[in-house]
């Protein structure tokens, strides 16, 4: 009987234009932190062993520095004001070996198969995803681990390997394969064996752990190096403007193809949180409008409500209706939102998967939806009683 | 021995010590109401009849002095309403929108009190039988005021609270009535609360208390 009191004090287009606002807004929000969650797994799942938000930086080598090699290196004021910058985290000088390597494959029968003359660098380890189990040396270890970049295997297969008729290797055989190196310097000479752990497309050298540097170039080389000619420049918002501005006003040489993939993943970010803060809104509102609706049905029968107050109705018996009212319409609304969420997440994710090896996390639809919901209802629920009690204490 | 009502110095807050002086209710140190005896709360228009009723059934906090119920003062208002008090409102509060049987059954339906051939059976008795199925907003006045007696009627409660209950009846109508509001008050063994403008004697009261002399 209540029930039946109660209906005709609804109006129903108030109701159909909640759940549609309600439903629109849910979609654009779920959406878009689903988005949000699908691109960052897409840019975070790199496979280069580098860091990122993470260059590599040079001098420009002019006609006059040809000559004159000091011009390449990087002076101790230089350093300290890259480092006074504020995009700036982090600077570390490159170190470089000051003895000769040479680096042998060898074949079953011992013959020498490969042989090439090489250079080592080194970079503190924080900079490299390499797993730190393989990253390792000490004066016991057999072994030296060695990065290498992702092109020399390029030029390799697709170049040598062609022209020489030889097989092509994978990155996987390659890291299978120990060789011999040799190293000649001040201090004589060492017979040592190398293993490739990893590969960079963003650090065109030649990289071994820098405990061995340190002892190596101590044991063979002319001392530890002072001058550096490359540094590592970690910065706090790769897609900040003043890194190039700074880079080219000093003529420091820097590859912006490596600050793009931060980049993209900022305008991505920028403009996703937009239409997330959008979505936010459309959420808010149809919420603050619905309340607004139903604080209106209340006010607009004060005196029935306070009527079955008088009559001995409970506040929860009063409210129990519009609160179902509002529970339902609630949840067909997100539960409308998360169907066609998902509908539209799975068109986008399996266009996506035809570019990229990458699942989509799927759970997270409905976590969302879920949490949403509860946000919603609560919120809804507890206005709405409020309403109703302000009603009776009047 | 049933209970009674406290009121210690009661007076609505909007009502000042020279209005209601001399009254034998308000700011009165104790008056006692027992839930087995019939007071007639006589009284002129403006004189605060309502705001007393009002005031015991919990519905009008704004007052000075205070209640006491023999129930206790804590009990939750609903239940009262369910359970203790039964009030025939001066106006009459019935549900435009819905049928004089409706209004009748939305109070029954919520304390089960009268069966559906009981409340059939009053309305029948106070010639609306044939206005059952009738909305409450096109009956007449006097209509409005025989279905409110009978929905106030269908609830247990040791107090009936009238409020001027047959200003729009005529005499054969408000005999019919108070013979069946008389047989509730046995059943239940209930007291009443009437208020009226005029002395009367419709149901023998026990006492008669002048909100104004």
């Amino acid at each position: 009987m209540i029930n039946r009191l109660q209906r005709g004090t609804l109006q129903i287009p108030q109701l159909v234009g909640f759940m549609l606002s309600l439903t629109l807004g849910s979609i654009i929000l779920l959406l878009t932190l689903q988005l949000f969650v699908d691109i960052n797994s897409l840019l975070e799942k790199e496979t280069d062993v580098f860091a990122q938000d993470c260059v590599v930086i040079n001098k420009n080598i002019s006609v006059l520095r040809s000559y004159n090699k000091e011009g390449i290196y990087f002076s101790e004021k230089e350093i300290d004001e890259l480092e006074a910058q504020s995009f700036t985290k982090s600077v570390s000088p490159f170190k470089v070996a000051t003895f000769e390597v040479e680096a042998q494959i060898k074949g079953a029968s011992g013959m020498s198969m490969l042989a090439t003359e090489l250079f080592f660098e080194s970079i503190p380890n924080e900079y490299l995803d390499v797993p730190l189990d393989r990253w390792v040396w000490d004066e016991q270890s057999d072994v030296i681990p060695i990065v290498i970049p992702e092109s020399y295997i390029n030029l390799y297969n697709f170049g040598f390997a062609e022209s020489q008729n030889l097989p092509v290797i994978s990155q996987k055989t390659i890291e299978q394969v120990d060789f011999d190196i040799r190293i000649k310097g001040l201090g004589g000479r060492g017979s040592f064996r190398g293993s490739i752990v990893g590969f960079s497309n963003k650090i065109n050298s030649i990289l071994v752990p820098e405990e061995f540097l340190d002892w190596s170039n101590q044991r063979f080389g002319k001392g530890p190096i002072q001058k550096a000619n490359r540094l590592l420049v970690e910065f706090n918002d790769p897609s900040d403007e003043a890194i190039l501005q700074f880079f080219n006003a000093q003529n420091y040489s820097i590859n912006e193809n490596e600050l793009e993939a931060s980049k993209l993943k900022f305008i991505f970010k920028t403009a996703l949180s937009f239409s997330f803060f959008i979505a936010l809104v459309i959420v808010i509102l149809s919420i603050t409008s619905v309340l607004l609706s139903f604080s209106l049905v209340i006010q607009r029968n004060v005196e029935q409500i306070s009527t079955l107050y008088l009559l001995g109705f409970s506040l929860a018996t009063i409210a129990r209706y519009y609160r179902r009212v509002l529970g339902v319409s609630t949840m067909l609304a997100l539960l409308t939102a998360y169907l066609i969420t998902y509908f539209i997440h799975d068109l986008v994710a399996s266009s996506l998967a035809t570019y990229f090896a990458w699942k989509p996390e799927e759970d997270f639809l409905l976590i969302g939806a879920i949490a949403l919901f509860g946000v919603v209802f609560v919120l809804g629920q507890w206005k709405l009683i409020r309403a109703v009690k302000q009603v009776i204490k009047a | 021995m049933a209970g009674h009502l406290s009121l210690k110095r009661v007076i609505p807050t909007y009502m000042s010590a020279e209005e209601v002086l001399p009254s034998e209710v308000y700011l009165q140190e104790d008056v006692r109401l027992q839930l087995d005896k019939r007071y007639l709360l006589l009284a002129q228009s403006g004189d605060g009849k309502t705001s007393l009723l009002n005031i015991l059934y919990g519905n009008n906090r704004h007052f000075h002095g205070s209640v006491d119920y023999p129930w206790g003062n804590s009990l939750a208002v609903d239940s009262v309403r369910k359970e203790k008090f039964s009030y025939v409102f001066q106006d009459l509060k019935l549900f435009p929108s819905l049928t004089a049987l409706e209004n009748i059954q939305i109070k029954n339906a919520l304390t089960g009190h009268k069966s559906e051939e009981e409340i059939l059976g009053m309305l029948e008795r106070v010639g609306l039988k044939h206005k059952a199925q009738t909305l409450a907003a096109s009956l007449s006045l006097g209509q409005r005021q025989r279905v409110a007696v009978i929905r106030a009627l269908c609830q247990p409660f040791q107090m009936l609270l009238l409020d001027e209950p047959f200003s729009h009846l005529d005499a054969e109508n408000s005999t019919i009535l108070v013979g069946l509001i008389q047989e509730e008050l046995e059943k239940q063994r209930a007291g009443l609360i009437m208020t009226s403008l005029s002395p009367s004697n419709v149901f023998d009261f026990d006492q008669i208390l002048k909100l104004s002399l």
